[in-house]
């Protein structure tokens, strides 16, 4: 590969090998590569941090391709883009089916199967995730403008995602789901009851999230909190805890009112979503 | 600036042909004259062959007749018609953002007012003749599209996704015969809903003896797609924004395999829409659900389906 030189070539002294490290994702990739391989960020831009530390989420230039096992992601489209994905042969993703956009006639749909289906459906959460298999080719979207976040998640990773935000995952990664703890936080937070899991063992794995309006991600430290809107959660390493903090505004005679937020205690990184109303997309 | 195409070189004869229109020009100006397409830059084409659409046009002009119009915005883009003496378009009330005080406005009657209203339809077509300026959106974020007609082609597109068309097309509609009907348990009570994913009517554009042009707006980013003759592909019904004539639609059911220790993955159904070729298939990447999939089947239009 051009701009790589191994180090048992013979002759002058090799040159030191060259890589781009993805500040994104920490994905390696060859020194004249435009978009990391494994999260599809942009490698010639700068990172776009606020002074509070918050980064913005990259944005992926349309049409930018993404690699996993022997499959290939595609993202379309910059309103609200479209991931397509070409399965190889033995791979496959799973997801909440109402994201499907189109797909190959030929490519096989199956369900994963998950503990406590009772609960999830009580709880307002899709109590079937369904698998597509390749090899074959399959495209995913959402129903309102937003991001797609793509976390390559190496192994040992375990990530907590709110409820229904998650686009599709590859295989490899683990599914489960954690009950939010407290009833503060399920009625006041606004969270609902659960959220997503996805933990990788041994092999890495693609996530791939949909975020309303635009995604920006933030890294604690250990002990360092910070309060968010709870409607605006999207996704924190495991490590984070969270736990509603409700707050008393009062204006004097005329009384006052309660208000939620969330307090997010690291270490981690915490992902939150510009637009937290779901937004119908019209007629 | 002067942008050129690779495939033009110096000279007058026609030799760009815009992939989104198909209009063969000189290449000469950023943007395709006919659908504001750009010129520069290579069509944006998936692996599985879907074009995306060119989208942001960046003040692009679109002529048709001897008038103009120009799309702007990005987010949700707004498209300023430039009417000249004796053209006319015609919209849905709802989508007109602004208009020149002098311009003549009055309504085109439209047949069919009672299943129109049935339907939830607008009965009553605007219709603007120029000379003078009038400009067009819609109240969702996405893309708006110019679709040049030629004479004696005709486009079917989802209803309410019209901003304007040519007084040189002719409007028309028909039932999309998509329907089904599921029954679901409400505490004691059975209820039977009748669904139809691409609405009652569909809209017909078509060009007569002179070319026209249509402007739709798709919610999200817009993919199109040539089907060869006898291919399918299988589609969100909701995500359908237009297709030609002779592709064919019917619903598809698909049921995944599952054992019986996946709770309630027994009763799990899909639908989509069965797109035949030959012809052009458009899809819009942010669609409505699709509802009563977790209902009971009990009666559909006609469909096919598969267990895995």
């Amino acid at each position: 590969m051009e701009g790589l030189h191994s180090p048992s070539e013979g002759g002058a002294p090799s040159a030191p090998l060259e890589r781009i490290q993805c500040t994104w994702c920490q994905g390696q990739n060859p020194k004249d590569a435009r978009n990391c391989q494994s999260c599809g960020a942009p490698l010639d831009l700068r990172n776009l941090v606020s002074e509070s530390g918050w980064r913005e989420a990259p944005r992926l230039r349309d049409m930018t391709e993404i690699h996993f096992g022997q499959s290939t992601c595609q993202v379309e489209g910059e309103i609200v883009p479209v991931a397509e994905i070409h399965l190889g042969r033995g791979d496959s993703v799973y997801f909440e089916h109402h994201v499907m956009l189109w797909k190959d006639e030929a490519v096989p749909l199956t369900t994963l199967q998950l503990p406590g289906g009772l609960k999830r459906a009580l709880a307002g959460m899709p109590f079937i995730i369904s698998v597509a298999s390749g090899e074959g080719r399959i495209a995913f979207s959402r129903d309102a403008t937003g991001e797609l976040v793509v976390l390559p998640l190496h192994p040992g990773m375990e990530m907590d995602v709110r409820e229904h935000a998650f686009l599709l995952a590859s295989h490899t990664i683990q599914y489960s789901y954690v009950r939010i703890k407290g009833l503060a936080n399920i009625l006041f937070g606004g969270q609902g009851m659960f959220m997503d899991r996805f933990v990788t063992s041994q092999v890495p794995g693609l996530l791939v999230l949909h975020g309303y309006g635009n995604v920006f991600e933030r890294t604690l430290k250990a002990g360092e909190s910070i309060l968010v809107e709870p409607g605006a959660f999207l996704y924190k390493d495991a490590s984070v805890t969270m736990e509603v903090q409700r707050q008393k505004l009062t204006s004097g005679l005329l009384g006052g009112f309660g208000m939620s937020l969330a307090r997010m205690t690291g270490p981690g990184r915490v992902g939150i979503q510009s637009m937290y109303v779901h937004h119908a997309t019209g007629e | 600036m002067e942008i050129r195409s690779p495939q033009a070189p110096s000279g007058d004869a026609p030799r760009y042909t815009c992939p989104y229109c198909a209009l063969k020009s000189d290449g000469r100006s950023g943007t395709c004259p006919q659908c504001g397409g750009p010129v520069d830059v290579r069509a944006l084409v998936s692996p599985a062959r879907w074009a995306e659409v060119p989208g942001q046009k960046g003040e692009a002009k679109v002529q048709f007749g001897g008038s103009h119009c120009r799309i702007s915005g990005s987010y949700v883009p707004a498209v300023k018609a430039d009417l000249a003496a004796g053209d006319g378009v015609y919209f849905a009330h709802h989508m007109l953002l602004w208009m020149e005080p002098g311009l003549h406005v009055g309504a085109m009657s439209m047949k069919g007012a009672f299943k129109r209203v049935l339907a939830g339809m607008p009965i009553v077509m605007a219709e603007a003749k120029g000379p003078g300026r009038i400009a067009f959106s819609r109240d969702a974020p996405g893309e708006l599209l110019a679709l040049p007609l030629q004479p004696g082609e005709v486009v079917d597109v989802r209803e309410h996704l019209l901003v304007f068309a040519t007084d040189a097309v002719a409007y028309d509609w028909f039932q999309t015969d998509i329907w089904y009907k599921v029954q679901t348990q409400r505490g004691n009570d059975r209820e039977t809903e009748i669904h139809r994913p691409l609405g009652l009517f569909m809209d017909r554009f078509s060009a007569g003896s002179r070319p026209g042009l249509l402007v739709l707006h798709a919610s999200g980013n817009v993919f199109v797609r040539n089907l060869a003759e006898g291919q399918f592909i299988l589609v969100k019904p909701t995500a359908l924004l237009y297709k030609d004539p002779a592709v064919g639609m019917q619903l598809h059911f698909e049921h995944p395999a599952t054992t019986w220790s996946a709770y309630g993955a027994w009763a799990q159904r899909y639908t989509w829409l069965r797109l035949q070729g030959p012809g052009r298939v458009a899809l819009m990447s942010a669609f409505e659900p699709v509802h009563g999939e977790g209902g009971s089947l009990v009666a559909c239009s006609p469909a096919t389906q598969r267990q895995w």
